[in-house]
């Protein structure tokens, strides 16, 4: 039952981090959004704001709100600053009442005071705010004064991380003067409303595009489908290991039992009712369980939501999810899990019990021959099962849920390849070393003669380690493909980029005489400089680096498709180069053509070439700057890379720069050795959450093989009384135990090694390159195998401590006594 | 009139709706009108804005155009318009502009957003035919020719409605689906001054008087469309002007304002200001004008007004919905029916500003007309 609980909880807490930050993003963008149907957007630099007044101009009837929104922090938390103009925007956002003491002072304040916001009560509480009080905002490394002015009175989740403040106030913080991030438009969904986005589509100026909200944020949500599908498949794991637990502990409740049932048969109870009323036991076992799993679930989850909320915002989009959002639907499905599994786990030793003639059930043999036999009858299954996971995989070609079902039937096979294994080995070695000691002999011997209760515990805590050492080797091999790519790319001493939230927002700029002082400097050399941001296209909002190389930056760039001679120059000639999981998830190949919509309109760019980047999986479109410049009239620089004379000490020349750009900006000025480090540290923290997972998995298989022992040796109490009696002192009963159970461990980690190496192999070749679209270099870590392999030993002679201390301290004569 | 209370409502900074069309339930109002009213009254001080204290020579066309050293104005365009097939309408187009500072902001690397001037308009058709009062609103800052007013020649607007000067009046456009108005108005009398030429005191506060003329009419002609259809028009419309930077005082909850043209060309403008305790302001008042462009003030002594009916509000409060106006001094009776029930605006605040038939007697012969009448301060708080 504790593993069952383990498992569920595992579960409940993946589905509720999971949902929680999906939940949470979703909100913050429905209050965003408000009733706006559609946007008008356009590229990095977003629409000109004369569009608007044009627009509403002409005709007005259709709802249209202009906004300015970016990502500001305040007392080190990020916030989404979002820039309306009250006069536009009621039809949109309605935030509830959001002044008692008058509008209109309200109103005169917002128009005629700088820096005047406004939040929610639960936003303000958590900057230690009141009305009245003033607060500093950062935008990109600038500080400004903002004054809080009033509270939006609406508690709805998702407003938390929200600060709203007049249009031309964020256009001024965010240095967007006359361009707006977006023109919100609330179209009708009748026939009209068709009408008049079709109309809206005919006439927009070139550059701008109109696109459905709702399908915008499900853009953006779809950024970390990936992310959430490994999650997902990470905890049906743990339920696996935990359903092999609970077949582990029903059989052996029924084989404790199995008198008890023979005698019941033989009383004229039908099968039918046997099996009705062990698996009525399991139904009560799995709701049980399953309770106390979801709440240790929901206790799990929070912890859990932190790591998730982290890897999201490090990776993907900037959310807070301060709660976890419970959803009875998501908890309701991992309590059927539990049950299910409990049902489905208990279906075949019910059977078993069921099907047995009365007086047969009362002899134990039948049931160890009967276990025997199915050992070798699972072999075939365990066959089949391989190549069913080779057929999943080569069959087919992108699917992530394949990759994942493959990787499940890998662990089943295995599984179910243990017991004839177990039965084997354990035979073997008896003879071995059965000459030697007679301890052994006597252990092994019964290891190999009571598969049915030992061989689902050896099952569990195999597939638990194979599933660890799957998953150190991919980390380890991915670890090093990261910090191998990092060394060549990151060619630069130094590089220099604006704070702030978010990966490609357009206000993460470099002030241009910040960036003039900083090139001119006597100790930089040479410079590289990057503006990313994100465009529009027909296959979705892209994100798209514009490089200004420097000398040596080209040579960090590793090729994966196109030949250095001929990639470059065509880079040089306004040519992209796709990162490898952007040409993967689109299925673009070298000289192909990739449509961008430009500041004047959609244009089509050959592909030059494919590299290697791990930075994004949702890959990355490079150009060069001044072709970006060009077609965007964007001249912003998100990033610099500074290259220093030879000898040169990074950290002396930042303190150098920071001095010289005192008061300008704050920037982010990192060394080549720094940036590699929190790179790397970004990567430990993505895992984190993988990590947790399989700890959690050992520690559920750890405590099997625990219950499988005690209740073996409750059942030999007798046998080992009879032992004592012979004359074995109580260390040799503990050594004999502990023999066992080193034995156990032993034989699951000859499953586990080669099981998790192929393991890793499909989370490497499928899993990774399906779910992001890189290739990884496989790198076999001896060491994470041996820590794993290590463990699993320690989980098993751990186990056994306790049933050997006690079978050591029984009473011979209680048990004796029994006969 | 008196319509700041309209601008109060377009103040409802984030909470009300621009449109009419949309039921308003309860939670999205801001606060009740009440409040808001007295915020704008007791809480914004008019200093550093121009005052109206002393009587006003209008010049013309200058003080057609706008007056940005006062705090609050506008151009309130209603009429009657009638089709070729005998179909009727009326029709309300208003500006509103509210300064809420009399500074102008800081230019320097400013955002073109930074304004201190708002601009609200009102735009309602009533379909006497379909028996459908329609109404809009549109607000917007004085930034980026949102909106603005701008003279000479006269041109005011908010986004796609706007009054624009003709070389022999002024052009209305006006637009919110399925209406649309484009009309071309001729003043066919001069601009009449209300009160003390043209100085209209609300109360005995000096600076609760604003600057207010009339002219109580226009020739219209022009087209409506209605769901895409052209509908030729003419008929005739009533412009009021008035600016200012007071407003009113505490204990005054509202007005009732009468515009009436009668067929032999003469005109009535009578605003009765509604005290809190139910009775009405001393300093109500009105003008008389003949078709010549005489006119001749009313003090409030000399207009008796009787509500003959009551409208209730679907969404809540009672208006009085027939009048009889007693002028005995000019043996002046007449009796003001509205031509549809329901003519009120949703806007925040809401008011009731509709057209009226007009029947009654001058100097013992019959005379008929047409009206339009503006009621404030019934709809309840929220």
């Amino acid at each position: 039952m504790l593993g069952l609980a383990l498992g569920v909880a595992t579960i409940s807490s993946i589905a509720l981090a999971t949902a929680s930050a999906r939940r949470g993003f979703e909100l913050s963008l429905d209050a965003i959004n408000g009733a706006a149907t559609h946007q008008l957007v356009a590229g990095p630099r977003g629409v000109p704001e004369t569009l608007f007044a044009e627009i509403v101009a002409d005709r007005a009837d259709a709802g249209l709100a202009p906004i300015v929104e970016g990502y500001v922090v305040a007392a080190g938390q990020s916030l989404r600053l979002l820039g309306i103009d009250p006069l536009a925007d009621p039809g949109f956002r309605r935030f509830g009442a959001v002044e008692r003491d008058g509008g209109l002072k309200l109103l005169r304040r917002w128009l005629t005071e700088p820096g005047t916001v406004m939040m929610s009560r639960r936003a303000a509480d958590a900057l230690g705010l009141d009305v009245g009080k003033s607060l500093k905002l950062q935008v990109a490394g600038r500080q400004y004064g903002a004054v809080l002015v009033g509270l939006i009175e609406d508690e709805r989740a998702g407003l938390e991380t929200l600060v709203i403040t007049d249009i031309a106030q964020a256009q001024e913080w965010l240095g967007v003067i006359g361009r707006l991030s977006r023109i919100d438009v609330k179209l009708a969904g009748d026939e009209a409303g068709r009408r008049q986005l079709a109309n809206w589509r005919a006439r927009l100026p070139p550059g701008v595009s109109i696109v459905e909200s709702q399908r915008r944020s499900s853009d953006v949500a779809a950024l970390t489908s990936a992310f959430m599908t490994n999650l997902r498949a990470m905890s049906l794991l743990a339920l696996l290991v935990g359903s092999f637990l609970i077949y582990n502990s029903m059989s052996f409740a029924l084989i404790q039992r199995r008198a008890t049932l023979g005698i019941l048969r033989a009383l004229g109870v039908t099968r039918g009712e046997v099996l009705g009323m062990v698996l009525v036991e399991a139904a009560i076992l799995g709701v049980i369980g399953s309770a106390l799993g979801v709440m240790a679930g929901l206790w799990l989850g929070r912890q859990m939501l932190a790591a998730v909320t982290r890897t999201i915002n490090d990776l993907y989009y900037v959310t807070s999810v301060n709660e976890i959002s419970i959803e009875p639907g998501t908890l309701l499905v991992a309590v059927a899990t539990g049950i299910g599994a409990a049902l489905f786990a208990a279906l075949v030793p019910s059977f078993e019990a069921a099907r047995t003639l009365p007086q047969l059930a009362l002899r134990r043999s039948t049931l160890e021959r009967r276990a025997a036999r199915g050992a070798t009858g699972l072999l075939g299954v365990s066959v089949s099962m391989i190549a069913a996971a080779g057929l999943a995989i080569g069959l087919s070609n992108r699917s992530l849920v394949a990759g994942f079902a493959a990787l499940l039937l890998l662990m089943l096979s295995a599984a179910l390849f243990t017991p004839a294994l177990l039965r084997a080995l354990a035979t073997l070695a008896a003879q071995i070393v059965g000459g030697r000691s007679i301890t052994a002999r006597l252990a092994l011997g019964d290891v190999a003669a009571s598969i049915s209760r030992t061989g689902v515990a050896v099952a569990a805590l195999g597939v638990a380690v194979a599933a660890a050492i799957g998953v150190a080797v991919m980390v380890a091999s991915f670890r090093q493909s990261v910090s191998d790519w990092l060394g060549r790319t990151l060619r630069a001493d130094i590089y220099v980029m604006a704070p702030g939230p978010g990966f490609s927002r357009p206000e993460r700029a470099i002030d241009a005489d910040v960036v003039r002082a900083l090139v001119a400097s006597e100790f930089v050399v040479e410079h590289s400089a990057t503006r990313r941001v994100s465009v529009e296209s027909p296959l979705g909002p892209v994100m798209l680096d514009a490089l200004q190389p420097a000398s040596r930056s080209l040579s960090g760039i590793t090729l994966l498709d196109g030949a250095t001679d001929q990639v470059w120059p065509a880079f040089n000639r306004g040519d992209v180069l796709l990162s490898e999981p952007f040409a993967y998830r689109h299925s673009l190949r070298v000289s192909d053509l990739i449509e961008l919509v430009t500041a004047s309109g959609p244009r089509r760019f050959r592909v030059a070439g494919i590299y290697r980047d791990y930075g994004n999986d949702r890959g990355t479109v490079l150009m060069s700057r001044s072709h970006y410049r060009d077609a965007w009239g964007d001249d912003a620089i998100t990033s610099l890379g500074l290259y220093l004379a030879a000898e040169s000490d990074s950290s002396a020349v930042i303190a150098a720069l920071r001095a010289k750009t005192q008061g300008q900006q704050a920037l982010l000025m990192h060394s080549n050795r720094e940036i590699r480090g929190l790179s790397m540290r970004i990567f430990e923290r993505t895992f984190a959450i993988t990590r947790i997972l399989y700890w959690l998995a050992l520690t559920v298989a750890g405590i099997g093989l625990l219950s499988a022992l005690l209740a073996y040796e409750l059942e030999r109490a007798r046998e080992l009384a009879v032992l004592r009696a012979l004359g074995v002192t109580p260390t040799g009963i503990a050594g004999l135990i502990e023999v066992q159970t080193l034995f156990l461990g032993l034989v699951a980690a000859t499953i586990a090694v080669p099981t998790g190496l192929v393991a890793a192999l499909v989370l490497i070749e499928v899993i990774n390159r399906r779910a992001f679209g890189w290739r990884i270099d496989l790198f076999w870590s001896g060491q994470e195998i041996a820590t794993t392999l290590a463990v699993a030993l320690a989980a098993a002679l751990l186990a056994g401590v306790y049933p050997a201390w006690r079978s050591s301290r029984a009473v011979i004569a209680d048990h004796i006594r029994e006969e | 009139m008196l319509r700041q209370a309209c601008v109060l409502g377009c103040v409802a900074l984030l909470g009300c709706n621009g449109e009419t069309d949309t039921t308003q339930s309860g939670e999205d109002a801001v606060s009740s009108p009440d409040t808001r009213l007295e915020a704008l009254l007791g809480g914004v001080e008019p200093s550093g804005f121009a005052l109206a204290l002393a009587p006003r020579a209008f010049e013309f066309p200058r003080d057609h155009g706008p007056h940005p050293e006062f705090r609050h104005e506008w151009w309130y365009f209603t009429g009657h318009l009638d089709g070729a097939d005998g179909e009727r309408f009326g029709f309300e187009l208003t500006f509103f502009r509210y300064a809420l500072a009399p500074s102008s902001p800081a230019e320097t690397g400013a955002s073109r957003w930074r304004s201190h001037q708002i601009y609200v308009a009102h735009f309602a058709i009533t379909d006497v035919a379909r028996r459908i009062f329609h109404s809009a609103e549109r607000r917007a800052r004085d930034a980026l020719e949102l909106a603005g007013a701008r003279s000479p020649p006269l041109r005011v607007w908010v986004q796609d409605w706007s009054v624009v000067s003709e070389p022999s009046g002024w052009r209305l456009s006006a637009a919110d689906s399925p209406y649309s108005l484009s009309l071309v108005l001729e003043p066919a009398v001069p601009p009449i001054p209300n009160g003390e030429q043209g100085l209209s005191r609300k109360s005995k506060e000096p600076g609760a008087a604003s600057f207010y003329y009339s002219i109580p009419r226009l020739t219209v002609r022009g087209e409506l469309r209605r769901d895409g259809r052209r509908l030729a028009v003419t008929g005739a419309a009533w412009l009021d002007r008035e600016w200012g930077s007071g407003a009113l005082a505490e204990d005054q909850e509202g007005w009732d304002w009468f515009a009436v043209q009668l067929d032999d060309g003469s005109a009535l403008m009578f605003y009765s200001l509604r005290k809190r305790d139910g009775t009405r302001d001393p300093f109500s008042a009105g003008t008389w004008s003949e078709a010549d462009g005489s006119a001749r003030q009313l003090p409030g002594t000399e207009v008796e007004i009787d509500v003959l009916d009551h409208w209730q509000s679907p969404r809540g409060g009672s208006y009085p919905a027939r009048w009889r106006l007693r002028l005995a001094a000019l043996g002046v009776n007449l009796e003001l029916q509205p031509v549809l029930a329901d003519q009120e605006l949703d806007t925040t605040p809401r008011y009731w500003e509709g057209a009226v038939d007009v029947r009654g007697q001058r100097a013992g012969a019959e005379v008929t007309g047409r009206g339009y009448v503006e009621l404030t301060g019934y709809a309840p708080a929220h």
